[in-house]
């Protein structure tokens, strides 16, 4: 596979080499990715598509699909309690033991301003983790000078799924106050594939709304109030012998913010939070259930951060960051078998954990050309079982039900360096360190519908450490950039499931218990490769490829690699119109993990064609947009995808977007 | 000192301060639970000043800790309210039968003793717990000190026979009341129960006895069985489900009693069996880990440890050996 990779990058390599191109500005490593701007952007033109859609075009990030929604983003494969998923650098954890409700799906792309990715020990900053952090910026209220309001409304439909995507957005401001709402509402049946087969249970329906608003207390300080409603229901997952009845989400922040360029402390933010989800697994829609149950699971998290940056000198600045959160979780599954006494468990015994952690980074640049950052990241972390319910539960285990303690390290060092004609080089190593999450210390019969075992919590386990090294090479001329990314992490005591002979399964039709346990190390290897070419002004030409490996200290490979993938796209944009090619390439992966249930996934070739126009309409515009996407039908899945249920196949859309 | 922690859990203006939990209202409940019990004369003026506040501002404690004026008369009173409180907790006193059904009760004649009968549950076939409270017939006190022997009796109208029992362990009142108890081994179905009880009160010396009638049902889950040992096929054997008598899910205490009969009148404690057992819920096929065998603790009491994973119908697999020789395969349900 590796040498399938290196043939690819050395051809584009070399095809890109032949044109003539000259430097432009500069990619730092870390916090300001470029590349990873410019793709978020280009892809969220597509005004229908998904947070999960735009994720899924950023090379770093991959997704775990049970369904058509709800999806699991992981950086370089790295998913779960390894990553920071944040929403606004809040805290939020999912209400679902099975992991359907991942923080992404509560951010729509009408209320998200960003994502910040920052990948290895660098994203450390915002949470102790092994993996990076996904911050999803939610959009502010802007203050306008033409006029006081603002607003947008779409509408767009989606073939293949029959699916409706009704959003808007408006947008008020006076000198001080500025306020921002935006609500979404999205519905679809069961799609098709590329055999033209229904995908029973791939439906879903939901709404999002939020509100943010925005006062200026003086020339540079605001205040920020945040509220988010994210309500789903009737939502299939065809890969898991469930669906979800409703998922609830509840957030709300309240922020202070002051920046002053001139002054010493340039920008100091303080947040405070609470976000609460309700998630509810229902099997009343399927055929064939052997016994009824409910599954209804509770998360509820308040937090705060307070972070600045302070300028240190021209040359040097430190941001500082203390962040605490608290977050309860409860989850419940009770079986009704016909005429006998329901049957009733926890699932993730009532636990809390208390979070504390401070971060500093500190960035030092000694010349123009080169530039330093030191990312360091203490926490302390309380887990408890919060209940003698909860504690008798863990003790059928054998578990400790103390409360346990955990501190965590993170440090990173990284350096770039601006070289002659373009070249760019960086590199960045960390030990970074992450906690188990509650399923991998207090999960009790937990089923995993991937492997078909039932999965209990492990009170011993170890933190994961993980040593992160990343290192880059960029080459920037006028038309073209290409970048590389190469990674490499070793992680101890990576934690996984081993069946344990010695329980026997709790779901119907498992095939055993499996303990999560420490292996002794795994280790990671990847590469990305990215290109941005614009040989003429009306024509911008977007790829990117990549690809990893890892293993495990048993010597099988790691479950949940992607296999090498490469997508490209251009667009053509001329006045009002403008047309995109995209061109989507996934090599089969054969270095699968059988213990972990994992088959063969075939490679697959997707192509999406996409026209806009964009109508004035007196002050107002109108833009409309349609496109295919799998044009040629292929039935193909990705690697990630869970039991094998093929993707949507052909789909035609249409989008129609009025703004004022 | 539990207060005075839920206190302090509230002056700390943290993460827990942010959202409206059970836990932090439940620390804030204590908190003013406090204070009203600190409003002594002595700092009434302090404590109605911040009664007030707790009640306007709708318990926002934050507001009120951030007021640096009232914090070191706040955080004086809380400690002092919680010795307050722990100074002033009295004994009440507590029905020593509280949780117990009184099922009869009259008078052992000859003993010039009253006897009340309690129970925890109705009873059933099985083992079956009593209690004993025993006052003086002349005087109404209560009696202490007695010896209480027990025979239970099955009258089937063609035959007789009884059932093993426990008479009190002591002769001294434990609690006020002398614990005994009777492993009823058929239900009332087949006849009619009665329980004598004997009684020697010790401070009088007297002696004397009553007999009442006790209606034992056929329980939902079975709680005992009786068997002919298939080593010798002639002994009789009787094994009853003791603990847990409130199953629940996590470690259960596992308890058995196991008697056998010499006679139609004599069922002596059995301690020659080894137990050994699997929980399964036939439901669901599954089991449970961690489980202990129970071995015999005296008095045919069998202890060990069951583990349930949640609730609902389980079946405990027993296998009841005598030596290396099977006695009995056979199971016990506990559904809850």
């Amino acid at each position: 596979m590796l040498a399938g990779f290196c043939f690819v990058f050395g051809l584009s390599a070399q095809d890109d080499s032949v044109k003539t191109v000259t430097l432009s500005n500069v990619t730092i490593v870390g916090a300001e990715k470029n590349m990873s701007a410019q793709l978020q952007q280009f892809f969220r033109a597509n005004a229908a598509a998904t947070v999960e859609e735009i994720m899924s075009r950023l090379p770093e990030l991959s997704l775990v699909r049970r369904g058509s929604y709800g999806m699991e983003p992981t950086i370089r494969s790295l998913n779960g309690g390894q990553i920071n998923l944040l929403i606004d650098g809040m805290r939020i954890h999912g209400a679902c033991t099975d992991k359907m409700d991942p923080a992404t799906i509560y951010v729509e792309p009408v209320n998200l301003e960003n994502i910040q990715l920052t990948t290895g020990g660098q994203g450390t900053a915002k949470g102790s983790s092994i993996g990076g952090t996904i911050d999803m910026a939610l959009a502010a209220p802007k203050y306008s000078s033409e006029g006081p309001w603002h607003g947008s409304v779409q509408t767009a439909y989606q073939g293949a799924s029959n699916g409706w995507h009704q959003a808007a957005t408006v947008n008020y401001s006076s000198k001080q106050f500025a306020i921002r709402g935006s609500g979404t509402y999205r519905t679809a049946d069961n799609y098709r594939d590329g055999n033209g087969n229904e995908v029973m249970f791939s439906q879903y329906n939901k709404w999002n709304a939020s509100l943010s608003a925005n006062y200026r207390l003086n020339e540079h300080t605001r205040l920020k109030a945040d509220v988010l409603a994210d309500d789903g229901w009737n939502i299939g997952y065809p890969a898991l012998p469930m669906d979800v009845g409703y998922a609830k989400a509840r957030i709300a922040a309240i922020s202070i913010s002051k920046s002053r360029a001139g002054s010493r402390w340039q920008q100091m933010e303080a947040k405070a939070y609470a976000n609460r989800v309700e998630h509810s697994m229902d099997d009343t829609q399927r055929p064939n259930v052997p016994m009824h149950m409910d599954m209804p699971g509770l998360s509820e998290t308040a937090g705060f951060y307070a972070n600045g940056s302070y300028k240190l000198n021209d040359r040097q600045s430190l941001t500082m960051r203390i962040d605490g959160a608290s977050t309860f979780l409860k989850a419940s599954m009770t079986m009704y078998p016909p005429g006998e006494t329901p049957m009733y468990m926890l699932t993730w015994p009532d636990n809390r954990r208390n979070q504390l952690g401070t971060s500093a980074v500190w960035k030092w640049a000694p010349d123009s050309l080169l530039q330093l950052n030191v990312t360091a990241r203490i926490d302390g972390v309380q887990s408890k079982l919060s209940s003698q319910e909860a504690k008798d539960h863990i003790s059928v285990l054998g578990g400790c039900t103390d409360a346990r303690f955990d501190l965590l390290s993170n440090l990173s060092l990284s350096g770039s360096k601006r070289l002659a004609n373009g070249w760019q080089v960086g590199v960045s190593v960390g030990v970074a360190q992450r906690m188990p999450t509650a399923s991998e210390l207090y999960g009790f019969y937990l089923f995993n519908a991937f492997d078909n075992y039932d999965y209990v919590g492990n009170t011993a386990l170890k933190s994961e450490t993980a040593i992160n090294a990343e290192a880059f090479v960029s080459w920037k001329l006028k038309q073209v950039k290409l970048q590389f990314t190469g990674f490499y992490n070793h992680i101890s005591h990576y934690i996984l499931g081993r069946v344990d002979p010695s329980l026997s399964s709790m779901t119907i039709g498992s095939l055993g218990v499996k303990v999560y346990e420490n292996m002794p190390w795994a280790q990671m290897a990847g590469a990305e490769f990215s290109v941005q070419y614009k040989p003429f002004e009306r024509i911008l030409l977007l790829s990117t490829l990549r690809a990893s490996v890892a293993e495990g200290s048993d010597g099988l490979p790691l479950p949940f690699i992607p296999p090498l993938k490469n997508i490209t796209s251009v667009r053509y944009a001329y006045g009002r119109i403008s047309a995109q090619l995209e061109y989507e390439a996934s090599l089969k992966q054969t270095r699968i993990n059988e213990q972990a249930g994992e088959t063969t996934t075939p490679g697959f070739v997707l192509a999406h064609a996409r026209v806009g126009y964009v109508l004035p309409l007196w002050k107002n515009q109108i833009s409309c947009q349609a496109g295919v996407e799998n044009m040629f039908n292929e039935a193909y899945q990705e690697h990630l995808d869970w039991g094998n249920v093929l993707r949507p196949g052909r789909n035609m859309y249409a989008t129609l977007r009025c703004t004022f | 000192m539990r207060g005075l922690i839920g206190i302090l859990h509230c002056k700390v203006p943290g993460a827990r301060a942010f959202i409206a939990h059970r836990h932090w209202l439940a620390d804030i409940h204590f908190a003013i639970t406090a204070f009203s019990f600190s409003c002594s004369s002595v700092f009434i003026r302090h404590t109605s000043v911040l009664m007030c506040m707790l009640q306007c501002r709708s318990i926002n404690l934050l507001h009120i800790l951030f007021m640096k004026r009232l914090i070191v008369p706040f955080l004086t009173l809380s400690a002092l309210s919680i010795i307050l409180i722990s100074c002033s907790k009295s004994e009440v006193e507590t029905d020593p039968a509280a949780g117990l059904t009184k099922i009869a009760e009259g008078f052992a004649a000859g003993a010039a003793t009253k006897v009340e009968v309690y129970s925890n549950a109705a009873a059933a076939s099985g083992y079956q717990k009593f209690w004993f409270a025993l006052y003086d017939s002349l005087s109404g006190k209560r009696v202490d000190e007695a010896q209480i022997k027990l025979m239970p009796m099955m009258d089937m109208g063609t035959m007789k026979h009884s059932a093993p029992y426990e008479n009190p362990a002591s002769f001294q009142a434990v609690n006020q009341l002398f614990e005994g108890a009777v492993f009823f081994i058929m239900s009332s179905a087949g006849g009619s129960w009665t329980l004598s009880i004997n009684i020697r009160n010790n401070v009088t010396g007297k002696e004397g006895a009553l007999t009442i009638p006790v209606t034992v049902a056929e329980p939902k889950a079975k709680r005992m069985l009786s068997f002919t040992s298939a080593i010798d096929n002639t002994s009789k054997y009787f094994i009853a489900l003791v603990e847990p008598s409130r199953p629940k899910v996590g470690i259960n205490d596992l308890e058995f009693v196991i008697g056998k009969r010499s006679t139609m009148m004599s069922f002596p404690a059995d301690s020659s069996m080894s137990v050994t057992f699997e929980p399964e819920m036939p439901t669901m096929n599954h089991g449970s880990p961690n489980n202990v065998n129970p071995v015999h603790a005296g008095m045919g009491h069998y202890k060990g440890k069951v583990n349930f994973t949640m609730t609902g119908l389980w079946r405990l697999h027993l296998q009841l050996k005598s030596g290396d020789a099977i006695a009995r395969k056979d199971s016990i349900d506990i559904e809850f």
